[in-house]
């Protein structure tokens, strides 16, 4: 069976999309990530046009973070004063990202532009990840972990309009949260990530908060960007295929379920290790497809 | 409109003296392809009927080119920056259509002699564009682009002789065929010589959701993102509640 994307412009194998879904989604349960930054290359390889993948991968992880954010809305473990700092921040941030976005699509390169943000993003995140989940493994079992100590950063307590964050228990500017809340929102909209693989050890080891509300409050915020993201790929590119979300989201929310459930029996460094070489094989990837001689010396697209 | 009726309005529009020794009408079974979600290719299947002075119908030759909605393209030359691969300078192609099969007798250069190949657009390779001047192997990039995409064929043989006047074509369109309005074209030839030709409409439409999530994703741009968001919110929502431990 065939099903034709509208906005896509292709005819694809619903099964297989779901199944891409339910894949993605297991990922994501089992690691507690988003999974934004595997589903869109994998759409990419599968021949959704680039630009479309970003803004549907918008849309879907709009749908995914609400489904996950309630649970936390449930055990309340969303600060939701830095949580708003945070969208303010990536409301900027989607503006701008969709600017470049814009303007790297208008000169026709951004095929090529988002998969060298990928393969810089892809490559470096990975890279860290299996070394840190490698050290971890190699350490002695026995040898006492370093615990984690919050120390309240004085150098950001020093900035103006330091505030009293009650439920994070932080006296800090807003300024920090802004800028990093900036930061996630413009690769939100330029690379159709929710970003929580940078907002959350940004939340955990820049901005000290405690750790267990560090994932609800990301998730909160990633609503708010993706879907401010959402409408502007829709109205300024026409880029975000709902079909294709939504057919992405049915798997996904499956998919979750079952990861969350593996994900517990395993071991978090081992998890780590595996997420890092899965992280690295997509970035290798996208790099070879960019750094090997192409298959048709041309590219030949319908002109905007 | 039913094959009978078809083949019937053929033979009534075959004029009663033929011209230049030959006379040719075409018509299609269906003058509307209509692309839905499950839309994976059509048939279009033409029905022709063609009188001649003498009886040897069998060395006559047919042409049908099946000719989408015109197009704007770009395209690039990859060139190597550094370590990777990034398109150089675009080369605008414009007015160029979409989408364009024939359906030929034999090889459409052993039938149709250059200088008509160049005036009636029968070919692939003769098409005009506004940009007559496209630099060496900008041409033979687009045509191969549309080929290996199945947008542009060219096909011997899918002419079939009913009887010795009457005669069907099968013509194939894709998946991912352009919507717009196209035209078939039918030439009959013998020793290079045009006898006749005659044409019919085609038109490919988009029905169904898909055609709506379209039209409003391209007209209302801002609503369709509206709409994309509280889609994706209130089916987060649900899956959210569905799975609630």
């Amino acid at each position: 069976m065939q099903i034709y994307l509208p906005i896509a412009e292709i005819s694809v194998d619903p099964f297989v999309v779901v199944f891409l879904g339910a894949a993605v989604g297991f990922l994501s349960g089992m690691f507690g990530v988003g999974g934004g930054f595997l589903m869109t290359p994998l759409l990419i390889f599968y021949g959704v046009p680039p630009a479309v993948a970003v803004g549907t991968e918008a849309a879907q992880i709009t749908a995914s973070s609400v489904s996950g954010v309630l649970a936390h809305l449930k055990r309340r473990t969303v600060d939701f004063q830095m949580g708003w700092l945070l969208v303010a921040g990536g409301a900027a941030g989607a503006v701008i990202g969709i600017v470049i976005f814009r303007y790297f699509r208008a000169i026709g390169q951004i095929e090529a532009f988002i998969a060298i943000t990928y393969v810089i993003f892809l490559g470096s995140i990975g890279s860290l990840m299996l070394l840190e989940s490698l050290r971890a493994l190699l350490r002695a079992p026995d040898a006492p972990r370093a615990k984690r100590k919050r120390r309240s950063a004085g150098w950001m307590a020093a900035m103006p309009f330091a505030t009293r964050f009650r439920r994070s228990q932080l006296y800090i500017s807003p300024i920090p949260p802004i800028v990093l809340g900036f930061f996630v929102g413009v690769l939100a909209a330029i690379m159709g990530v929710g970003g929580g693989f940078i907002m959350v050890p940004a939340m955990l080891y820049i901005l000290n908060m405690p750790t267990n509300i560090v994932v609800g409050t990301s998730l909160f915020q990633i609503i708010f960007v993706t879907a401010i993201a959402t409408m502007l790929h829709a109205a300024a590119n026409q880029t975000v295929d709902i079909i294709l979300a939504m057919l992405l989201l049915s798997g996904g929310v499956i998919g979750a379920q079952i990861g969350a459930r593996v994900g517990k029996r395993l071991k978090g460094e081992q998890l780590r290790a595996l997420l890092a070489l899965i992280v690295l094989a997509v970035c290798a990837r996208l790099l070879f497809e960019i750094a090997l001689p192409p298959r048709t010396p041309f590219i030949v697209e319908p002109a905007l | 409109m039913s094959m009978f009726r078809t083949i019937i309005a053929i033979l009534f529009s075959l004029s009663a003296e033929p011209l230049q020794g030959a006379d040719i009408a075409v018509a299609l079974t269906d003058d509307v392809v209509e692309v839905d979600a499950n839309f994976s290719g059509a048939q279009v299947t033409v029905f022709g009927a063609i009188e001649a002075e003498t009886t040897d119908i069998g060395k006559l030759d047919l042409v049908a080119v099946l000719s989408g909605p015109p197009g704007d393209y770009t395209i690039r030359p990859l060139q190597r920056n550094g370590l990777i691969w990034l398109p150089g300078a675009p080369q605008n192609v414009a007015d160029i259509p979409r989408f364009y099969a024939t359906v030929a007798t034999r090889p459409v250069k052993d039938i149709v002699p250059l200088y008509d190949q160049d005036q009636y657009d029968i070919g692939a390779e003769q098409l005009h564009t506004d940009e007559e001047m496209l630099p060496a192997g900008y041409r033979e990039a687009f045509l191969e682009a549309q080929r290996s995409a199945g947008r542009y064929s060219d096909l011997v043989g899918g002419v079939f002789f009913v009887k010795e006047t009457l005669f069907t074509i099968k013509l194939e369109l894709p998946a991912d065929t352009p919507v717009g309005d196209y035209t078939l074209d039918v030439f009959a030839y013998r020793d290079g010589v045009l006898l006749d030709r005659d044409f019919a409409m085609l038109q490919v439409n988009k029905v169904g959701l898909e055609r709506r999530v379209y039209e409003l994703a391209h007209e209302r741009p801002r609503l369709y993102g509206f709409l994309c968001v509280a889609v994706s919110l209130l089916a987060g929502w649900i899956a959210g509640l569905a799975f609630r431990k």
